[in-house]
């Protein structure tokens, strides 16, 4: 029951984008396409749901004094080994991702998570917080990423969609700042269905 | 016997073993994933390269002959070798070695349906970093066109300098004649537009990284240009009687024959 909790809840009533508002950023500069979008979330998914389980393995072991340092090691090795792989196996991919798988490192929910869940909880329940955490954040962007990759670029995941029905782009879809709207329409719709997160 | 876990020696030790376990992983890492990391580099350039001669989807391996400028002549790089094959995109993938090359100046040939065209490797300094590129060229009678060009940028700002990495932008070189009737470099990038056959627009508000483009253009095409004016000679001023492309024969060894004999 706690489990399934910890799973459900950061999908959507504590979701880390759209209510905590954290990883905004990075939510921002890779959503033009849904595949770099997707690609994204599946990497911060390895890097909160491993960084949380290997935190809370150490978690007993670990000296209260150098507790950041160790986090900030363990996560950038995550981040770095994401990085390697992605340009390995994934180049293109890694080329229009840029610096942000990097920036990874940075991402709040990460750091958020490991410090605020695994430090007190056991492993697989820190991996589940890890996976949900990641898949909450994955799924705002791949929402973003699809109306700004349908509408910007008339595609989805590079087939044409709306081209063959004489759809003209809106490349103003592909600036940041619609990339803020439509997050701005999401925490909207998403507070007046949950109204215990409005501000009185 | 309880430990310590805030004095410093287990502090110390923790740490110690922390970085090099995790210090001892990246670097097995790296090294396990070099070769295909560098494949993939070795690929994009071989993609970028088909792209400059309008051939995208064709293999590089299998239409393009490689060589080098020494002088003013071809000379095929010897694909069998492959250090020495990869000599050569390592050069490519050099910009700062590149820029400063003055010989054996990597240079990339494809024939197809009698049309000889060569490819170029154009390196050079936009408003905030490095730009670089590949420019396919092709004979005339009497002058050097632009068939195409594919050029990137490190950090040129988007939406502005960055635009000369679209298609939109590249496109407008192509067909562009090099010299102008006094033999003179006229390709490039103009600001308020266009004023002759030569020139194509500048990109508004990209001005330096225009002039950037431009300087590129100049420099690294200007150290291909004896070559290119040998070809010329090669392929346009001999009679009747001298090797025409279609009668010459396929190998690579009799391309840089009759270069110097005409002047």
């Amino acid at each position: 029951m706690k489990l399934s909790k910890n799973f459900t809840n950061p999908l959507a009533a504590n979701n880390p984008v759209i209510v905590q508002i954290l990883g905004i950023c990075s939510a921002l500069a890779v959503t033009v396409k849904l595949e770099p979008a997707f690609v994204m979330g599946l990497s911060v998914i390895f890097v909160t749901a491993f960084s949380n389980l290997i935190m809370s393995l150490l978690r007993n072991g670990v000296p209260s004094r150098i507790r950041i340092i160790v986090q900030l090691v363990v996560i950038a090795t995550l981040v770095i080994v994401v990085d390697q792989v992605l340009r390995a196996y994934m180049y293109d991919v890694s080329k229009q991702l840029s610096v942000y798988v990097g920036l990874i490192i940075t991402n709040c929910i990460v750091m958020g998570r490991v410090e605020a869940f695994a430090l007190g909880n056991k492993p697989w329940d820190s991996f589940v917080d890890g996976v949900a955490n990641g898949i909450g954040y994955a799924l705002i962007l791949v929402i973003v990423a699809f109306f700004r990759e349908l509408f910007g670029s008339g595609t989805l995941f590079g087939f044409d969609v709306l081209a063959r029905f004489g759809y003209v782009n809106n490349s103003l879809m592909l600036f940041p700042p619609m990339a803020l709207i439509i997050v701005g329409v999401i925490i909207w719709i998403h507070r007046s269905i949950n109204k215990d997160l409005q501000e009185k | 016997m309880a430990i310590n876990k805030n004095s410093n020696a287990y502090i110390i030790i923790y740490t110690v073993v922390m970085v090099v376990i995790v210090g001892a992983l990246l670097a097995f890492l790296a090294t396990s994933l070099k070769p295909q990391q560098d494949a993939n580099v070795l690929n994009e350039q071989k993609v970028s390269i088909m792209k400059a001669f309008g051939e995208a989807d064709a293999n590089f391996d299998e239409v393009v002959t490689m060589g080098r400028l020494v002088g003013s002549e071809f000379v095929a790089v010897n694909t069998e070798d492959k250090a020495d094959e990869q000599a050569v995109f390592d050069l490519l993938g050099n910009r700062k070695a590149l820029a400063e090359a003055e010989d054996n100046l990597p240079i990339f040939r494809m024939r197809k349906d009698d049309v000889t065209k060569y490819v170029l490797p154009i390196v050079g300094k936009g408003l905030w970093g490095d730009i670089w590129g590949y420019v396919a060229l092709q004979q005339t009678e009497d002058n050097v066109v632009i068939t195409g060009i594919v050029m990137d940028h490190a950090g040129e700002t988007p939406g502005l300098g960055a635009e000369i990495a679209t298609p939109h932008v590249q496109s407008k070189f192509e067909g562009k004649a090099l010299y102008n009737e006094a033999g003179e470099f006229a390709v490039r990038m103009q600001k308020g537009g266009a004023q002759n056959e030569h020139q194509v627009d500048a990109i508004t508000g990209g001005t330096k990284t225009c002039d950037g483009v431009n300087a590129m253009l100049e420099t690294s095409i200007g150290k291909y240009e004896s070559f290119l004016r040998a070809q010329e000679v090669e392929e346009f001023a001999c009679g009747d009687d001298c090797c025409d492309l279609d009668e010459c024969p396929a190998d690579d060894s009799a391309i840089v024959e009759p270069t110097n004999e005409e002047e």
